[in-house]
C-alpha cells in the first residue's frame, strides 16, 4: 500500500466518506427494489380489499372488477370514507374501514353494518401485528363470526360487548375472547365500539 | 479449510443456536408453525449469506471504528429486501409472520458471523459460512416447530395429522414451550457430543 493511500485510510474524514458512500449505495438499492415491488403490493392490497368488501355482503367475487362496480359504491362524507352495497336496487348495507390500537400496533379492519346501522353483518380483519398464534388468532373465523348479526346500536345507544372465556356459551351481548390474548380480544371489541360511535355521530 | 468443512463447522459443529446460544429470540417467537419457521429460516439464510459475502468483499476498506455501523446497514438492507419480497410475492405468509421478518436485523447470529467470520475471510468462504450458519439455525427452528405445531395444533405445515380426538396443548402455542423444547434439544445434543469428545 502506498504511503499516500495509507494516510488517507487513517484520516478522520475517511470513515465519514465511507459511511456516506455505503449508505447511498444500499439505500439506492433498496429504493430501486421498493419501486420494483410497490406496484405489485398495491395491486394485491386493492384487490384483497375489494374481494373482502364483496364477501362481507355475500356478493360474488369472480370477475372482480365488473362485480365490484356493479354492487359497490365508494362514498365519502366529510372525512368518513365508506362503501355502499346495492343489489337489485336494494341497499344491502354499508361497509366502513375501521382501525384501533392492538397490543403491538395498529389493527385495520372492515365492518359491514345493516342499512339502519343497528346490526353488524360481518367483521373482517385487514391488517394486524398481534402475536402469531395468540393475538394473531383474531383473524380466525370462529372469532370473527361471533360478531355476525349482533346488535350494535339499540335505542340510539352504541352497545359494548362483554368478554367471556373461550369455549363458554355466549349470548348476543357477549364475545368469547382468545385464551392467552385478552389484550388483543379487548382491542377488537374496543375498536368496534369506538368506531361505531364515531360513525353514529357522523350519521349517514 | 475447504468449503465443505466451513459449511459443516458453521452448520453443525459450531451451530449458532445450540452451541453459541444465539438467535434465541426468533427461535422462540416463530416456531409455533412449521411454515413460518421455514420462511423465517430461508430469510435468515439469504441475509446471512449475502451480508457475509458483501462485508467480506469490502472488509479491507471498512474503517475499524465504524465497522459495526456498516455491518448493521448492510444487514438491514438485505432484511428489508426479504421483507419487501415476501410482501409482494407471498403476502399471506408475510401477514402471518408480522413484524418478525423485520426483526431478522436484530438476530445476533448475523452480526456474530459478520464479526467472527466475514471480517477475516474471503467472500466465497463467507458466503458458504453464512449459508451453513443459516441452515443450522433453520434446522433448529424446524425441529422445534415440528413438535410445537404437532402438539399445539395437531397439524404439520397446516395439514391436520391428528384426529378430532386430539386436544390441542395451548402451552405449545405459547412462547414458554419453545424455552422447554430448546433446552431439551440443547441437553440432548450436548450429552451426545460429550460422549464423542
Amino acid at each position: 500500500m502506498s504511503e499516500q493511500k495509507k494516510n488517507f485510510l487513517d484520516s478522520r474524514i475517511y470513515p465519514v466518506l465511507f459511511m456516506i458512500i455505503v449508505t447511498v449505495i444500499f439505500v439506492g438499492m433498496l429504493a430501486t427494489f421498493y419501486q420494483f415491488t410497490r406496484e405489485r403490493v398495491n395491486l394485491y392490497q386493492k384487490e384483497q380489499l375489494n374481494i373482502t368488501i364483496l364477501q362481507l355482503f355475500d356478493l360474488p367475487t369472480e370477475r372482480l372488477e365488473s362485480n365490484f362496480q356493479k354492487f359497490i359504491q365508494a362514498k365519502e362524507k366529510k372525512n368518513l370514507k365508506y362503501y355502499q352495497a346495492v343489489k337489485d336496487s336494494v341497499i344491502l348495507g354499508y361497509c366502513f374501514p375501521i382501525s384501533g390500537k392492538g397490543l403491538w400496533g395498529r389493527i385495520d379492519a372492515l365492518i359491514a353494518l345493516t342499512p339502519d346501522l343497528s346490526k353488524i353483518i360481518e367483521l373482517e380483519i385487514i391488517e394486524q401485528n398481534e402475536t402469531p398464534g395468540l393475538g394473531g388468532r383474531i383473524t380466525e373465523s370462529w372469532f370473527k363470526k361471533q360478531f355476525e348479526n349482533k346488535l350494535i346500536i339499540s335505542n340510539e345507544v352504541v352497545q359494548a360487548f362483554e368478554l367471556i372465556s373461550e369455549g363458554e356459551s355466549n349470548n348476543d351481548r357477549q364475545i368469547q375472547q382468545i385464551t392467552g390474548a385478552t389484550a388483543s380480544s379487548k382491542a377488537i371489541v374496543d375498536m368496534i365500539y369506538n368506531n361505531v360511535k364515531l360513525i353514529k355521530e357522523f350519521g349517514i | 479449510m475447504t468449503k465443505k468443512e466451513i459449511f459443516k463447522v458453521s452448520a453443525f459443529t459450531e451451530n449458532s443456536v445450540w452451541k453459541q446460544i444465539l438467535g434465541i429470540c426468533s427461535a422462540l417467537a416463530v416456531t409455533n408453525l412449521l411454515i413460518n419457521s421455514l420462511v423465517m429460516g430461508l430469510g435468515v439464510i439469504f441475509t446471512l449469506a449475502l451480508s457475509g459475502f458483501t462485508i467480506s468483499l469490502i472488509r479491507d476498506l471498512i474503517p475499524r471504528r465504524i465497522r459495526m455501523m456498516v455491518q448493521t446497514l448492510i444487514i438491514a438492507s438485505y432484511v428489508i429486501i426479504v421483507d419487501l419480497f415476501l410482501k409482494a410475492y407471498f403476502p399471506e405468509i408475510s401477514k402471518s409472520l408480522g413484524p418478525y421478518v423485520g426483526l431478522i436485523i436484530t438476530n445476533c447470529i448475523i452480526m456474530g458471523r459478520a464479526e467472527a467470520f466475514a471480517g477475516k475471510n474471503s467472500p466465497l468462504d463467507s458466503l458458504v459460512d453464512g449459508i451453513g450458519a443459516g441452515v443450522g439455525y433453520t434446522l433448529v427452528l424446524l425441529l422445534i416447530a415440528f413438535i410445537r405445531e404437532l402438539f399445539g395444533f395437531g397439524s404439520l405445515f397446516g395439514i391436520k395429522v391428528l384426529g378430532d380426538w386430539w386436544q390441542n396443548w395451548s402451552i405449545m402455542v405459547m412462547a414458554p414451550s419453545a424455552f422447554f423444547m430448546l433446552a431439551i434439544l440443547i441437553w440432548i445434543i450436548n450429552s451426545k457430543s460429550k460422549k464423542v469428545g
